[in-house]
């Protein structure tokens, strides 16, 4: 018990908290499996007792399926490519990584995950009171690897640009992100009257 | 933090992608290759006869039906039962233990989850740049690890949030006689500031 922080699996912890499980997308395709699973089986049951089908038996299915090259050309270009395209999707996104919009902190006691509309306030306010206009006058956008501050001054006052570029600067150096953000300020050259 | 097995749902997600990529490569190959089209016409009828001279083959006594489709059920279920399996599987990780010591002559000591819990969320609650907190205790690589979520207020600083969190998880050490590894999550920052905007005009 005497060990320190390395011993604990805090980066398997902080890259499960900050990519998605991909849980919901998995759990509606099994949930439409069963669903297409359960259908099949009616069907099977429903023909062997001799009952009609609720949509097709699986005889009329088996028919379907040999018949294919004489249905309508668009009506299978239509389906095919549907099909074909929700494969891709859904091949795609088991394969990406799924990042969440978040980051973690370097701490020596814990593992910290941030979500990236927290550091964008954060900054927004420091953003603010540097360059002396109101917080809502400022927009934050958090990206990956970006922090992007734009600031509409107040008509008639100039914002110094280098005072809100410093602020930023210093307080993502403060943060400790992983991974660092690049800051960018940008300073709209039309004001906005009385904000 | 819990132990949904995230390779499991990929795996799910490739597989149902593949088959459906498959269909519509299949479909559209169909439609745009007469080749392809001619051959399956020629060879889809066969496989068709084939399986229906199979199914004849296999007679469930005397009903007319093949015993086959007894076994094409059974397997249909045996896939819908790992399925909700699986969709039942999601999530969990949860623990009630937070400490076992190894038993000595005295006894052994079990600290239970709770108790990390509703101390740091009570330590947490008189914070004013927290809007609110949620403490949990899930089970990682066999250590029980604390997760602290908090909500801030909006323009709080990441770091400051932490700084105060690790100060009571410190306490919680000193109290529980280790250290407790600890999840923080911050969320939030856009919730409403303390006071209202005055407006004066």
């Amino acid at each position: 018990m005497s060990e320190t922080t390395p011993k604990y699996p805090y980066a398997r912890i902080v890259r499960r908290e900050t990519h998605s499980p991909r849980s919901t997308l998995a759990i509606v395709l099994a949930v439409l499996v069963i669903l297409a699973v359960a259908w099949l089986i009616t069907e099977i049951v429903l023909s062997l007792l001799g009952h009609p089908p609720l949509l097709s038996a699986p005889a009329q299915l088996a028919a379907g399926i040999t018949e294919l090259p004489t249905f309508a050309t668009d009506l299978m270009i239509a389906v095919g490519s549907v099909l074909a395209l929700a494969g891709i999707i859904l091949v795609v996104a088991a394969v990406t990584a799924g990042r969440r919009a978040r980051h973690s902190l370097v701490g020596e006691r814990s593992a910290v995950v941030v979500d990236n509309a927290v550091i964008a306030s954060a900054l927004a306010r420091h953003a603010a009171r540097a360059g002396a206009v109101d917080p809502d006058s400022t927009r934050v956008t958090v990206g990956h690897r970006r922090a992007t501050v734009e600031i509409t001054p107040t008509s008639g006052f100039a914002v110094d640009t280098a005072a809100v570029e410093a602020a930023v600067t210093t307080q993502l150096e403060s943060f400790g992100l992983r991974p660092l953000l690049a800051p960018r300020v940008i300073v709209h050259t039309h004001g906005k009257v009385g904000a | 933090m819990n132990n949904t097995n995230r390779g499991l749902n990929r795996t799910l997600i490739m597989v149902v992608g593949l088959v459906l990529l498959a269909a519509g490569a299949l479909v559209l190959a169909l439609s745009f290759v007469p080749a392809f089209g001619e051959r399956w016409s020629d060879t889809a009828p066969q496989v068709s006869s084939s399986v229906s001279g199979v199914l004849v083959d296999t007679p469930l006594g005397d009903t007319g039906s093949s015993w086959l489709w007894i076994g094409v059920i059974v397997v249909l279920l045996v896939v819908a039962a790992l399925l909700v399996a699986f969709i039942a599987r999601q999530g969990r990780g949860h623990t009630r233990r937070l400490l076992t010591q190894p038993s000595t002559d005295n006894g052994s000591t079990v600290v239970e989850s709770a108790v990390a819990e509703q101390l740091m969320t009570q330590s947490l609650a008189d914070r004013p740049e927290l809007v609110s907190s949620h403490v949990s205790t899930y089970r990682v690589r066999g250590a029980s690890v604390l997760k602290i979520s908090v909500t801030c207020r909006r323009g709080v600083s990441p770091t400051d949030v932490t700084t105060i969190i690790n100060q009571r998880l410190r306490a919680l050490d000193g109290l529980v006689g280790t250290e407790v590894p600890a999840l923080i999550q911050i969320s939030g920052g856009f919730r409403a500031r303390t006071t209202k905007s005055t407006r004066l005009s």
